[in-house]
């Protein structure tokens, strides 16, 4: 991956480098690469989980090149995590409260936020609010990762309770700044690449270019699902299937949402690149568009539509007012 | 003399979980808890969400109630579905289906063992002695080592901090080896969920999930991606997970005898192996219920869901078709509701599947099996109610699981039909009964004017982790924690393991 900051593959190359040049045997490279990475200092992150089904932290597990124990190892820090981390109970909130003083992470924020009822979600007897407001200001850069930390997501579809919202919207509301600090990695879950690739970018080259109304790393969210499509030959002409299942024709009149949600999904897929939605004959439901699941009259198929009354139109799955 | 031990947050599960124990100091210079709270702390309110939307957005938005396993939403919601709209799965879908839950399953107890509960056991310290080969240890113990030499605070985080007691696996050659599983683990876990995508689209949450089966298609290079890492799981399995856990059972055999509860289970069946829906359908692992040791069939009427300690103002003791979600921040102890069975708590999982399985007539193979491996151990089936009986369970069924789909996989009509095409009803109701991997899942939908009118959840760590019911009887895991011995209070490390031999999932259970 081109946005790494230190590659094992650099460390094997200066190991081998020295190896060769001591006349040592070629496997010593190995030992030489291991105490090389003695001196790297990686970049501290602390994960914390609102409103989350920890999906996208499962998902980061899936990650491939690199796989999680070098994304430990060798580019981040991670200082802690609910999931995963050994720490529980006390020992926890001693350790937050100690990176919070010391600062100098990334904050990754995985999960909307109950922006009006703050009891819907606590950590270790303290309300995710509070963990939020001491966290935030001694971070270099936040990651909202998952389309409900960026866009508030399902928790924060119609109807629900707890007026939950997006990291963005949090950050906001306690007037901190998002400029130049926030980024968002939606998708539901959000794809180890955009997770591990944002994560290696701020550590090693700073604030990405991101899109303006989004703040989406364009190199991850820059184009349309629709317009990167393998199916995109049906659409122009006009072959759309016709069920649930059909393994030809464009899903569009299924119900599909490629052309409002911005991925790569059609260049790197999911799961170490086996499958993905479209190539499953699965319409995109849009699960990286601020607009995922937000209205009940918008559903994600569209087999009911002509059965039931529904007032949203063909021009708003295109995109067009 | 009585005081408190309290784990909160009590991580490494799913979700956010807070547990309170009052402790008494025995005679003898003892500590004992004499009662627990479970406190779920985080609330969505995914039911009224779905109120007045699409039934057919369902199996996808449930599906976002849990990342550790989205399918077993997902296929409740389809099945559900199917009873509403009187349909049925096609052949290749629900096979297709099954295969998809399998690996999910395999997924989430390699997970579970290796990744959320392995730290209570392991001395992650002792890669520092390492002095073998392995060139993955090598590495770990230079990272660590490169760590402590530039006193970085947070030196081997995430695996350290932890709590510092003198109860972690001795050896250091068990330890190294398994730190090397827990390695080896996460490749393997990564590989189950590629498996669960073959047929799935993608993982967590699959949008290849339909009423009446999948979107995708048996091919014969679609079997074939998923027998190759099938392959590789089920010798995982054998090789390396059930050995792991015999190690670990040799070096904390005190574990067959804490953690008891009620001895009350419940299995709603899981892996359908008939086209149909409902309590009868027969299916791989078999529904049933224990109650005072004895099995009767199960009868989804005696479901009730209670709310008198939960963050509820609902009413209480209400049937899911009726259930009400009603949020009530300052009232109760828990986001969780409290289910009860005839008025009976309930304890759901791995361990609960087999030992409804274990009484089930016609299902002798899975007491053969159990009955061969207890021998073995020189362990009483009696002993099964307890931490080692729990993980045990998990090992046992992943490996059943593993090569029952192989039998599917020869099912498969090539190119058969996926999922059927069908008129969705005005009106309706169904529900879907299935096992997720960590316990009994119930989905009931009412619909009505082609939108949902109520959608209720009854969730496996709803069943164990509940709070208190109506009448004041303890949840499933509150009631395991009585009567445990601890040795320090500020580091309960027995209460964790105990709480994480359930496998919570607090985002299913709060939903």
């Amino acid at each position: 991956m081109e946005t790494r900051h230190f590659t094992r593959r650099e460390f094997m190359k200066v190991g081998t480098i020295l190896a060769a040049g001591l006349s040592l045997p070629v496997g010593a490279a190995r030992l030489f690469a291991a105490g090389l990475e003695k001196l790297v200092k990686t970049t501290r992150v602390v994960w914390i989980q609102g409103q989350s089904c920890s999906g996208c932290s499962v998902s980061l597990l899936n990650s491939m090149d690199p796989e999680p124990v070098d994304l430990l190892t060798q580019i981040v820090s991670l200082v802690l995590h609910q999931t995963i981390g050994a720490a529980q109970g006390e020992t926890f909130m001693q350790t937050l409260n100690r990176v919070a003083q010391e600062g100098d992470y990334i904050l990754v924020v995985e999960g909307s936020i109950p922006l009006e009822m703050p009891q819907a979600c606590v950590i270790g007897g303290r309300t995710l609010e509070e963990i939020l407001v001491q966290l935030i200001p001694k971070s270099k850069y936040v990651i909202a990762v998952g389309t409900c930390a960026a866009f508030g997501g399902i928790p924060a579809a119609e109807g629900n309770h707890t007026h939950a919202g997006s990291v963005r919207k949090f950050m906001e509301k306690h007037h901190f700044s998002v400029k130049n600090c926030l980024v968002n990695c939606p998708s539901c879950p959000a794809h180890p690449k955009s997770v591990v690739g944002t994560l290696a970018y701020l550590a090693g080259h700073g604030y990405p270019d991101v899109v303006p109304e989004t703040l989406t790393p364009r190199m991850f969210y820059g184009h349309s699902t629709h317009d990167e499509c393998p199916r995109y030959h049906y659409y122009e002409r006009k072959l759309f299937a016709k069920y649930l299942g059909d393994p030809e024709g464009c899903l569009f009149k299924l119900g599909c949402l490629g052309p409002i949600t911005y991925t790569r999904c059609p260049h790197r897929q999911w799961n170490n690149g086996v499958n993905w939605c479209i190539r499953a004959s699965a319409p995109c439901i849009g699960c990286s568009s601020p607009y995922f699941a937000q209205r009940k009259d918008f559903p994600f198929y569209r087999k009911g539509e002509l059965q039931h009354a529904v007032n949203y139109t063909e021009n708003e799955r295109k995109g067009e007012k | 003399m009585t005081t408190t031990a309290v784990i909160s947050p009590l991580t490494r599960i799913e979700g956010h979980l807070a547990i309170h124990t009052d402790v008494e100091k025995l005679a003898s210079g003892d500590l004992r808890i004499t009662s627990a709270r479970c406190e779920g702390e985080m609330y969505r309110g995914f039911e009224k969400i779905l109120e007045g939307r699409d039934p057919l957005d369902a199996q996808q938005i449930t599906q976002r109630i849990c990342g550790v396993c989205p399918i077993s939403h997902g296929l409740a919601s389809c099945q559900a579905q199917e009873m509403a709209y009187g349909i049925s799965p096609t052949n290749n879908g629900r096979i297709m289906q099954n295969l998809i839950f399998a690996a999910n399953y395999i997924q989430s107890h390699v997970l579970h063992f290796y990744h959320l509960a392995a730290l209570d056991f392991v001395d992650i310290k002792s890669i520092l002695k390492y002095n073998g080969s392995d060139h993955k240890l090598k590495s770990l113990r230079a990272w660590v080592e490169g760590a402590l030499a530039r006193n970085d605070t947070f030196a081997a985080a995430p695996f350290l901090p932890r709590y510092e007691v003198d109860q972690y696996v001795k050896s250091d050659e068990a330890n190294w080896g398994l730190i090397a599983s827990y390695v080896q683990a996460l490749r393997m876990r990564s590989i189950a969920h590629e498996m669960a995508a073959v047929f799935g689209a993608k993982l967590p949450h699959s949008t290849a999930l339909v009423p009446s089966g999948v979107t995708e298609t048996a091919t014969i290079e679609r079997i074939l991606a998923y027998k190759t890492r099938l392959n590789q799981l089920a010798t995982f399995i054998e090789e390396t997970y059930i050995p792991d856990l015999v190690t670990a059972a040799g070096a904390f055999p005190q574990y067959w005898d804490i953690g008891a509860s009620y001895g009350n289970y419940l299995s709603y069946g899981v892996f359908r192996l008939e086209n149909t829906t409902g309590e009868k359908t027969r299916k791989f692992l078999p529904a049933g219920t224990i109650i005072n040791g004895q099995w009767k069939a199960l009868n989804p009427s005696q479901i009730f869901e209670y709310v008198q300690n939960s963050r509820f103002s609902s009413s209480s003791g209400l049937h899911p078709f009726r259930g009400q979600t009603e949020p009530s921040p300052s009232k109760g102890y828990s986001w969780l509701k409290a289910p009860r069975y005839d008025g009976n708590v309930m304890e759901v999982g791995p361990l609960a599947r087999i030992m409804v399985g274990y009484h089930t007539a016609g299902f002798e193979w899975i007491k053969k099996e159990v009955d061969a491996v207890l021998g073995s151990l020189q362990i009483p089936v009696e002993k099964m109610n307890s931490v080692l009986g729990r993980h045990l369970s998990r090992g046992l069924e992943a490996k059943w699981i593993a090569h029952q789909a192989y039998n599917w996989l020869d099912e498969l009509e090539i190119g058969g039909a996926s999922a059927k095409d069908y008129e969705l009803p005005k009106n309706g109701q169904g529900y879907g009964l299935t096992e997720a991997p960590r316990g009994a899942l119930g989905h009931w939908v009412v619909i009505d004017n082609y939108v949902i009118n109520r959608y209720q959840c009854v969730v496996p760590t709803t069943w164990n982790c509940s709070p208190r019911d109506d009448k004041g009887q303890p949840g499933a895991v509150e009631k395991a924690l009585e009567g445990t011995l601890i040795s320090d209070v500020k580091q309960p490390i027995e209460a964790g393991r105990i709480v994480r031999s359930f496998d919570p999932c607090l985002a299913c259970a709060v939903h």
